[in-house]
């Protein structure tokens, strides 16, 4: 099947939401850097397929790269066993098993964050409703789809906050360490005092356009799942739980 | 030399076909009053989000004070231009209205006295003393604004530029908005003006930049205009 044929089909987005859980599940099940890199192989052909630029995933990584280099570093360290390859005086820092851990934590969090993006490739509106057709109530569908639109705002807003305070004169990277705690820490409740400012508007205004005025709703659209979302979602859940089996045995 | 130099500056924002600005040339001179008019959608905002290094351009260079702008961190260049959002939220992080105002001076290294004096002042004159410990994001579309431009002139920059400054202040307010950035203006600070507002730009600017559609359509000097020279 060639990508402009799998393009063409346009799939149904719950069968992108199957995906999605496949390869989030091997990520979480696979534990070496090179298994770990087939999945993120296989979710770059994903994204490829459904003409989404994987390099915009590294615009998204941004904001984990420190967590990540974190995570890295402590399972290098804390991770026993293995060939020491670095050593302070008596104590051995680095081993190879430290590494291939510590490898392997980044690529799942990458493998998680790129898979995620499939989500991006059909509108909003397509998954509420793909979580509705699959009984989930409404309310909780859209909780989640509200969730999901929360964190970029969040991380918007975050930013704008750096942006006004660097406006301000203030050279944040020149700032000295103690000082700089001290205005992250100012800066912590107004910003999420900010977002809880922003739900309860959004409650409001939901409220306002009649959300929940009636205790059933119509849909003037359905999905539906052709012969290929069957395929497809028959193929990845068979392969993952098959993979997941080969790998707890 | 132009305090702030635009040349063939051209601003496209990513994934859009069409540029939102295209081939500004402009010169801002330090102690002039400029407005920059247009309908919306324009490219007004964008302009001086350029002109302040939030966004940078696509093509052509901006200078400010004779180097480039993107030699200039943007701390640099908030030392010195004073920028309020067309929404004032934007600016407005703390958890007091007085802290908001002394927040920059705060941590720019200024002894307490004065900044406690800077802080009395702004308040007066813009009549928030009654809100002084209140949360920013409480105070309504007109306080805001009032704050986030008390916050911005706290800091003394050489040199404004206003997004919409007038936008949701009542007659009065606008008044002593106006008087002080007169009075700004006779001390030699210039600015430029992003308004919609006709009197208030008629009163203050000594020149007005009309755009349409991301160009540059009409550069006029006012020469004489009522409000400054009064």
């Amino acid at each position: 099947m060639s990508a402009k044929e799998m393009t063409a089909m346009k799939l149904d987005p719950r069968t992108k939401m199957v995906m999605v859980i496949c390869l989030s599940c091997l990520a979480l099940i696979y534990n070496t850097p090179g298994r770990l890199l087939l999945v993120l192989a296989a979710t770059i052909v994903l994204l490829l397929i459904f003409r989404f630029d994987p390099s915009a995933v590294f615009g998204y990584l941004k904001p984990f790269l420190s967590l990540m280099l974190i995570l890295f570093v402590i399972q290098c360290i804390f991770s026993p066993g293995g060939n020491v390859l670095l050593t302070v005086g008596p104590v051995p820092l680095v081993t190879d098993n430290g590494l291939l851990v510590g490898s392997s934590v980044v690529l799942r969090i990458i493998v998680v964050i790129a898979a995620a993006m499939l989500l991006t490739t059909f509108s909003s509106r397509d998954f509420i409703l793909g979580l509705v057709q699959w009984k989930v109530p409404y309310e909780v569908a859209f909780m989640v789809f509200i969730a999901l639109r929360f964190l970029p705002i969040f991380r918007e807003e975050a930013i704008n906050v750096i942006t006004a305070i660097q406006l301000r004169g203030i050279e944040l990277k020149k700032v000295p360490w103690g000082q700089k705690m001290t205005i992250y820490r100012q800066l912590f409740f107004p910003l999420i005092y900010g977002m809880m400012q922003k739900a309860q508007q959004l409650a409001v205004s939901m409220e306002a356009r009649g959300f929940r005025a009636y205790p059933r709703r119509t849909y003037l659209r359905r999905l539906n799942f052709n012969l290929t979302d069957y395929v497809v979602m028959l193929l990845f859940s068979a392969v993952t739980l098959m993979l997941i089996l080969l790998q707890i045995t | 030399m132009a305090y702030l130099e635009l040349r063939q500056v051209t601003f496209s924002y990513p994934r859009k076909m069409k540029p939102a600005l295209t081939g500004i040339n402009l010169n801002f001179e330090k102690e002039e009053i400029t407005a920059i008019t247009g309908p919306n959608g324009c490219g007004k905002t964008t302009l001086t989000k350029l002109m302040i290094g939030i966004l940078k351009a696509t093509e052509g260079e901006i200078y400010l004070a004779g180097r480039p702008l993107t030699d200039y961190s943007l701390a640099e260049i908030g030392s010195r231009i004073g920028y309020v959002f067309q929404k004032p939220d934007l600016l407005l992080f703390c958890s007091t209205v007085a802290e908001e105002i002394g927040f920059g001076l705060t941590n720019r290294g200024c002894d307490p006295e004065t900044v406690q004096k800077r802080i009395k002042f702004y308040l007066d004159y813009f009549e928030l003393t009654d809100y002084r410990n209140d949360f920013p994001l409480h105070l309504s579309q007109g306080e805001k604004e009032r704050l986030a431009i008390a916050a911005m002139l706290a800091n003394e920059p050489e040199f404004l530029i206003l997004d919409e400054p007038t936008i949701g202040l009542d007659a009065y307010r606008k008044k002593l908005l106006e008087n002080y950035l007169k009075k700004i203006a006779r001390l030699g600070r210039g600015m430029i003006l992003v308004s919609h507002d006709a009197p208030f730009v008629n009163r203050l600017a000594e020149r007005v930049v009309f755009m349409a559609d991301g160009r540059i359509q009409v550069c006029n000097e006012r020469k004489g205009n009522d409000g400054y020279e009064a």
